[in-house]
């Protein structure tokens, strides 16, 4: 056992000193959790782009704007148009000069809207008509006061008295969705933890497959062969080390996210428990991709690409509960995907031990299949001249 | 150059084009990654953002009688933002309606609504969404809140007016006419930006950028292999001027880049339906992108000490400028950060792909061509002076 341990041991000794991972192991993946929780929980009721002479006009809608907490940017007509092509700005809105004049003289306005292509820029280009609604108003509650008789100064005064002593009617939203469920208690970086530590410990693992081909290649596994070390011994190690490798990288994520960011994993116990298991799976997949492949770069490619494309299909690059249903079941011949719904179980439901069996029991299937087809490839692999 | 100068860059990059497309690792990272992200971003998220609003089934309950009640319900769901299939439902049931899928959204507006309003004093009116129609009813909750301000906007003014002394009879006619009597502001459709991807689109742009970025690197980081099998010393012993190698290694890269880039527009913009635009155009952001990242190789080639470092300082930048880019998501920056970050060479790849895209030819891509074509030669003037530091190995 010894002999396995110390095998494995340099092999995740080997995987810390090598200075290249630096910034993909320990960085790249906390920069995600920091891009996807801010894309994710942001608050924001949408934004906007605003070009228009500066004036009355143009911080009176900024302000309605920014009530209805929508992020404003100001920016010249042409600028504005590029960030709406550019996705940058979910709306434009343009002040012509011949509005800004009508807002000075109190007569009818028109304000052009530029609504971009995505799906929130509907709901955000409403938020902009209620806000330039709620401008009309207030000049509205002016001039009925005018027709009584009363001056705009007195009106406005009395306005705002008479605005502090009034409960406006207000509107109370409840989503009985059950993605708005699934989601609500999850704090802003829980999501995006949870997708970074499964798309990582992959992701990690296949493109480390390379050095597997490279200790094969300069004939590091010969030699230790040459030492009193069986074969099984040796295989055992190598397999023990691609698991402690992957789940060092599993670890780090939910430590550092855990004191960065503040991440709430649940049952801390259940979730590493489903890490490692998936870690396994992990290690297994990296032992076949290390064996079956020859040329070092050509594994690290598909390692990548595998890694990337695995994690997207099963839900650690964007939630499953958005999949469409034929995409979502498809999306379960990933290991990705019944890690994440473990893990969801886990973070959001108070998931307890006996709820995530199913994910478990496969996630175990998936490892032992792995394992075995790998230990079996990396024995022939190195009867095989390279 | 001489006659024999051109052979020799000619059999040298013909040798290494040979052996790359040999070695499966270039088709691998240059087409087959890219494609597949391409295919299955475009499965799990491309679709959900081209998207229209739907008409939707609302169900309503309302107290009988009460004016603004109604006006209320009848502003909202009659608005022309969203079409609506309206249901009267007794509040209790509404929930359940939501829950189980038998309608969108529902509506409850409170009994006593009216008269609260008018009073001044507090109503709540109680919005149900679900799984359906999310955002076809985050459009009449717009609605809805515009109707609302409007409503206490008169109430406001009522008020205001009793205070100020005016007849009990008129404050009424007062609150109806402060909702009418200001200006008109209306909200017509500007004229957009033609120079928009779509999403489909967007991906295939942003994963060619990226993947260029790998591509690239197949030629010029040779270099560092080379010196590390001691191959480039014995390359330098032959009876030719040295700039050669380096220059047929940047050829080798630029070509590899080239098809590759090509291939993946080509492809990608089949598979995915997309188009864009003028070939011609769209070649010479192409030719201009990879310029600028096969310089930017030059500098990896000459800072890097190894070729395990070179490699990873190619992903660190490929990644760092993809993302940055949009290649994955659309980034949003604005002032000095934005500015920068519109210096992007793959950044400015994917804008001119907007504007050939948006019918924009040849004249119209100035900007982002400008943009590649400095960076390419800014990066390349600095890939001259950096000190190799590899040099002594």
């Amino acid at each position: 056992m010894s002999t396995v341990g110390a095998i494995a041991g340099v092999e995740l000794r080997r995987f810390l000193k090598d200075r290249s991972n630096i910034f993909f192991v320990f960085v790249f993946p906390l920069l995600l959790v920091l891009l996807i929780g801010s894309a994710f929980g942001g608050s924001s009721g949408g934004r906007v782009a605003l070009a228009g002479p500066d004036g009355s006009l143009r911080s009176a809608l900024t302000a309605a704007l920014e009530d209805a907490q929508v992020d404003v940017n100001v920016v010249d007509a042409d600028h504005m148009r590029e960030l709406v092509a550019r996705g940058r700005a979910d709306v434009g809105v343009l002040l012509p000069d011949e509005a800004v004049a009508a807002d000075d003289d109190g007569s009818d306005l028109q304000l052009q809207v530029i609504p971009g292509a995505q799906a929130q820029s509907q709901v955000t280009a409403q938020r902009v008509h209620t806000a330039v609604q709620k401008l009309a108003t207030e000049q509205g509650q002016v001039a009925a006061l005018a027709t009584a008789g009363i001056d705009a100064d007195t009106a406005r005064a009395a306005l705002g008295s008479a605005a502090r002593m009034v409960s406006p009617p207000r509107l109370a939203v409840v989503n009985v969705s059950e993605i708005a469920q699934e989601f609500s208690g999850l704090g802003q970086f829980d999501y995006g933890a949870g997708s970074q530590v499964l798309l990582f410990v992959f992701l990690t693992s296949l493109a480390g497959s390379a050095t597997l081909i490279q200790a094969r290649r300069q004939g590091v596994i010969r030699r230790t062969l040459a030492a009193p070390v069986s074969t099984a011994q040796a295989v055992g190690g190598l397999a023990i080390g691609r698991l402690a490798i992957a789940a060092f990288q599993g670890a780090y994520i939910m430590a550092a996210s855990t004191l960065l960011f503040g991440v709430d994993w649940g049952n801390l116990a259940l979730a590493l428990l489903v890490m490692v298991t998936f870690a396994l799976v992990a290690a297994g997949a990296a032992m076949v991709l290390g064996s079956v492949l020859d040329n070092a770069a050509a594994a690290s490619g598909v390692g990548v690409g595998l890694g990337l494309v695995l994690a997207a299909l099963g839900g650690a690059m964007y939630p499953l509960e958005f999949f469409p249903d034929t995409l979502r079941t498809v999306a379960h011949v990933t290991p990705h995907a019944w890690a994440s719904e473990a893990l969801a179980e886990i973070q959001r439901h108070n998931g307890t031990l006996v709820d995530i069996l199913p994910q478990l029991g496969v996630l175990l299937a998936f490892a032992v299949v792995l394992l075995v087809l790998g230990s079996w490839t990396l024995r022939r692999s190195l009867a095989r001249a390279i | 150059m001489r006659r024999t100068d051109m052979r020799q860059l000619w059999t040298m990059t013909a040798s290494d084009l040979r052996q790359r497309v040999r070695d499966k690792s270039v088709i691998i990272f240059a087409l087959l990654v890219p494609l597949a992200l391409m295919f299955v971003f475009n499965l799990t998220f491309g679709g959900a953002q081209d998207v229209t609003l739907e008409k939707i089934d609302v169900a309503v309950s309302m107290p009988d009688g009460d004016q603004l009640a109604a006006a209320l319900v009848a502003a909202a769901l009659d608005s022309e933002a969203v079409q609506v299939n309206r249901t009267a439902a007794p509040a209790d049931e509404i929930r359940g309606l939501v829950q189980s899928g038998e309608v969108a959204m529902g509506i409850v507006v409170p009994e006593g609504f009216g008269a609260a309003v008018t009073a001044g004093q507090e109503a709540v009116v109680d919005v149900v969404q679900g799984d359906q129609g999310e955002l076809e009813g985050a459009v009449v909750v717009a609605v809805l809140q515009s109707v609302l301000d409007r409503l206490a906007a008169g109430t406001v003014a009522a008020i205001a007016g009793g205070q100020l002394g005016l007849p009990h009879d008129q404050l009424a006619a007062l609150a109806q006419a402060a909702a009418t009597a200001g200006p008109q502001f209306t909200l017509t459709e500007g004229e957009a930006s033609t120079e928009q991807l779509s999403s489909s689109a967007t991906l295939v742009a942003g994963q060619a950028g990226l993947f260029l970025l790998f591509t690239v690197g197949f030629g010029v980081l040779g270099l560092l292999a080379e010196r590390e099998q001691g191959t480039l010393a014995r390359l330098r012993s032959m009876p030719m001027p040295p700039g050669l190698i380096v220059a047929a290694k940047g050829l080798v890269s630029y070509i590899l880049g080239v098809v590759a880039t090509t291939v993946l527009l080509v492809v990608g913009g089949r598979l995915f339906d997309v188009s864009f635009g003028s070939p011609p155009a769209v070649a010479v952001l192409v030719l201009c992108v990879v310029a600028a990242g096969v310089s930017l190789m030059f500098i990896i080639a000459r800072v890097a000490r190894t070729a395990e470092q070179a490699t990873v300082s190619q992903s660190i930048l490929a990644m760092v400028l993809g993302m940055s880019a949009g290649a994955f998501f659309p980034i949003t920056a604005g002032g000095a950060l934005g500015q920068l970050m519109d210096l992007n060479p793959i950044a400015a790849f994917m804008r001119g792909l907007g504007i050939t895209n948006g019918g924009g030819g040849i004249g119209d891509i100035g900007t982002p061509v400008l943009i590649m074509l400095g960076f390419a030669a800014l990066t390349a003037a600095a890939s001259r002076i950096v000190p190799d530091r590899g040099a002594d190995l």
